[in-house]
């Protein structure tokens, strides 16, 4: 599955994943598949982060938009354009996947369209990807060793405990090791792998790399290093006959992960039975996304092409070049550090947060937390410690220490000022998951005017994000409504100081709120005052709140003795009051004060405490049908009768 | 002799005392400030109204007419209780509110807004208290006599009828109807005029 649906948030921008990155925008551009067009993707706007390339369609953002995966990309080539013909970048799937993995990748693909794990008995996530078919060669023996089954290549370091050569017993360097798996795994990755799985290269369903010769097998020192999940879950899958192995054809007991004779990793019984049965052409698989339109059911186009056709492609390829070479979605999904085992060996595993929970010492209350931070200690300074050691297991690990730091730079930051920690949380928090944050460079575009609009509608989207996030709740804090002053200060202030946004162009991009149908939108109050506030937010239901709170004051006697029937009439409120009830800002309050009053809800009352707003028992409707209709001679019967009754 | 004139409603709300700024809410508050003037004038027998009078809750200095007729209503724009108060210039729109809808006019020139401070409140309006006359003069037969202006207001016989105790000045004018239509004639001097109903 090449290009894919995706989610978009409520800005109609791609959501996106854990540690994934925006790194260019542009707008206008149009599908190929192949030599073709495709109908529905013609106009819209490219998003190129970290990981992926996202296509979203101007007219029918949610039903057209669509995403390919950088890792599933095998090359990508640039075309200038020509004439009439626009700048196109090429993007070439990967090939098709191997006649043997097929049943499993279509047991992958019934689980729609997301990366979860897949429901065979014999897929549980950690499995698969733990055992390796990489080998090392020893250096002083030459011997193939495989490279244990535990190791892996993002999070090693030189604490990792590596089993020594098999044949001559002396243990290797990590780098060596570290090499010899990444080779493998590039290999791997240039054949196809299990899609949703980063780490796919691990897999022991590969065949071809696998170890030629290998040592006394099962009993290899690497078998103690089998987490228990991966045991466990291998002993679930169904007895059965026995399973051959496809290298030595011994046939092994269906439970065992490896050949007992020759030691070469065996598939699960349901993978190989399934393989050996006639395999159904792809175009045929009935994944559920295909259903949702034929552009995502291409399996495995020939080709994607992205056409500009308002510039920008050349940003995008070198970007795009840049992603690529980075690959930041190996990071994705790899696992936490494993604890060093050094420290561990004492309290037996306690320190590790990936360890079971049994192994875990239970201890509750205060005693218990106070372990919990000591342990959090112990486990940051054993890493600090490892990581700088040497420059190699720093970059292993860089992604723990970068994490490591941050937290850091918050506790720091938390901790300087009490009176505004919570503001202080709440920025660290937005400027950290600000990391999508729009800014000059990362639209593209050609010349003047288009990549400044295209620069406005980005930052009209983020901005629209960044008040409906709920996590943060910046526009449910303000009371709904937040005067854009404000929230100008508050965005500028969570981009944490960089690339700042200027108020004219902050302006511009919360008009362009309307127009792209984000859910907020701005609000201009008769004196001027703009607010921003949730597009459901309307006059009405400020009114009726308004009203409601007026009528519960007819129950709730006043606090100082009032000359009127505040039960018959409630009392009157002040800007400051409603600001208070609704937690508006004053000017807010004022505004809605007014615009209610404007609609005759409120009637006002101007004293010496200053305007107070009453609900309106002046203008109760009864005058309005008089007036329209002219004073008949009924009407001066009516009055004669009503002052001789005065008589 | 007369009961306390009961306030509507709205007298008690303290808004009431405000100019509202709302179109539609000001046009309610004049509908409402106008009957309530109207109805407080007919139950105190009141014909005129005095601005300053009401403004300063002093009308001492305007009962320069025999009876008390014009606004002695300290306590019309001025609610106590409340410690609220209309202000003179929003009594005087509420006036010209009322001119314009036929029920009051200023005493010395109807110009714009201008005049006196003093203003005929027409809870009837001439044409209405020429009808009673009428009315009054068809019931008792008396029809060709002559009735001088005095007993027609302060007279034994008109006890008890609507117009009695009307402001001489607002019965001219009700009798100049009645002569327009050729049922009355006014003859006489100044100070004892007569008419005759035809």
């Amino acid at each position: 599955m090449f290009l894919k649906h995706i989610d978009l948030t409520t800005a109609l921008r791609p959501s996106y994943l854990d540690g994934e990155a925006l790194t260019f925008v542009q707008d206008n551009v149009g599908l190929y598949e192949g030599k073709y067009k495709l109908p529905n993707q013609q106009k819209g706007q490219v998003y190129l982060t970290t990981h992926r390339i996202c296509y979203v369609d101007s007219q029918e953002p949610r039903k057209h938009s669509v995403a390919l995966d950088l890792k599933d990309v095998e090359r990508y080539e640039f075309y200038a354009g020509f004439l009439k013909s626009s700048a196109k970048v090429t993007l070439f799937p990967k090939p098709a996947k191997r006649a043997s993995l097929q049943s499993r990748a279509a047991a992958a693909a019934f689980s729609p369209s997301s990366p979860s794990p897949h429901s065979s008995a014999r897929a549980s996530p950690a499995a698969p990807v733990q055992a390796t078919s990489a080998t090392w060669v020893c250096t002083i023996c030459s011997f193939p060793n495989p490279v244990p089954s535990n190791f892996d290549p993002t999070t090693a370091n030189i604490h990792t405990p590596l089993p020594p050569c098999l044949a001559c017993g002396i243990k290797p360097a990590l780098t060596h090791v570290l090499k010899a798996s990444i080779n493998n795994a590039t290999s791997r990755q240039a054949a196809p792998g299990v899609t949703s799985r980063p780490l796919s290269g691990f897999s022991p369903l590969s065949r071809d790399t696998r170890p030629t010769a290998d040592g006394v097998g099962g009993s290899s020192p690497s078998g103690a290093d089998f987490s228990p999940a991966a045991s466990t879950s291998d002993l679930n899958t169904g007895a059965g006959s026995g399973f051959q192995c496809p290298r030595c054809t011994f046939e092994n007991h269906p439970s065992l992960l490896s050949c007992e004779i020759c030691g070469a990793p065996l598939i699960s019984q349901e993978v190989s039975s399934s393989s050996m049965a006639p395999i159904t052409p792809r175009t045929d698989s009935p994944g559920p996304t295909l259903t949702t339109g034929n552009v995502t059911g291409l399996e495995t186009p020939e080709s994607v092409k992205i056409s500009f056709r308002a510039g920008g492609e050349k940003i995008f390829y070198e970007r795009l070049k840049v992603c690529m070479v980075q690959r930041k979605w190996l990071l994705q999904e790899a696992p936490p550090i494993p604890r060093a085992n050094r420290a561990a060996e004492g309290d037996n595993g306690t320190l590790s947060r990936t360890g079971s929970g049994a192994g875990r010492t239970k201890t509750a209350g205060i005693a218990g937390l106070e372990q919990m931070g000591l342990d959090r200690r112990r486990n940051n300074e054993l890493m600090i410690g490892t990581s700088f050691e040497d420059l190699e297991a720093l970059m292993a690990s860089a992604k723990e220490i970068v994490a490591l730091a941050e937290s850091f730079a918050r506790q720091v930051n938390g901790g300087s000022d009490n009176a505004t920690t919570e503001a202080n949380a709440l920025l660290a928090e937005s400027a950290s998951q600000l990391g999508l944050i729009t800014t000059k460079d990362i639209v593209g575009g050609g010349s003047g005017s288009a990549s400044e609009s295209l620069y406005l509608s980005e930052l009209s989207r983020n901005l629209a994000e960044f008040l409906t996030d709920d996590a943060r709740g910046v526009l449910k804090k303000a009371g709904g409504v937040m005067s854009l002053v404000d929230l100008w200060a508050m965005f500028n202030r969570a981009r944490g100081g960089v690339e700042l946004v200027s108020p004219n162009d902050f302006e511009k991009a919360a008009r362009l709120w309307e127009k792209l149908k984000l859910p907020v939108r701005l609000r201009t109050f008769k004196s001027g005052v703009m607010v921003a506030q949730s597009r459901d937010r309307t006059d009405e239901a400020t009114v009726k709140a308004l009203l409601s709170w007026l009528r519960d004051l007819h129950d709730i006697p006043p606090d100082s003795e009032v000359s009127w029937d505040w039960q018959e009439f409630g009392r009157g409120v002040t800007a400051q009051d409603v600001a208070e009830r609704f937690s508006w800002s004053i000017a807010v309050a004022e505004e809605e004060l007014e615009m209610a009053e404007e609609r005759g809800v409120l009637c006002r009352e101007e004293g010496i405490e200053g305007i107070k707003f009453w609900e309106n028992y002046i203008d109760t409707g009864e005058y309005r049908k008089r007036s329209r209709r002219p004073v008949t001679e009924n009407d001066r019967i009516l009055a004669d009768l009503k002052a001789a009754g005065l008589l | 002799m007369l009961r306390a004139f009961d306030f509507p409603r709205e007298y008690h709300f303290p808004p009431f005392f405000t100019r509202q700024t709302n179109v539609n809410t000001h046009r309610a508050q004049l509908e409402k400030w106008s009957s309530l003037i109207l109805a407080y004038c007919a139950h105190h027998k009141l014909y005129k109204l005095s601005l300053s009078a009401t403004a300063a809750t002093n009308n001492n200095n305007n009962n320069n007419n025999d009876e008390s007729t014009t606004g002695g209503a300290e306590d019309l724009f001025h609610n106590r209780k409340l410690n609220r108060r209309l202000s003179t210039a929003d009594a005087r729109e509420v006036l010209e509110f009322m001119r314009k809808e036929g029920r009051a006019e200023f005493v010395g020139g109807s110009g714009e807004g201008g005049g006196g401070d003093v203003a005929w409140i027409y809870w009837k309006t001439p044409e209405e208290w020429a009808k009673e006359l009428e009315s009054w003069v068809d019931e008792t037969a008396q029809k060709g006599t002559v009735l001088t202006l005095y007993e027609l207001t302060q007279g034994e016989d008109t006890r008890g009828s609507t117009f009695h105790g009307l402001d001489p000045d607002l019965l001219q004018k009700a009798l100049q109807v009645l002569v327009k239509r050729g049922k009355a004639q006014i003859f006489g001097q100044e100070d004892s005029q007569g008419v005759k109903f035809f």
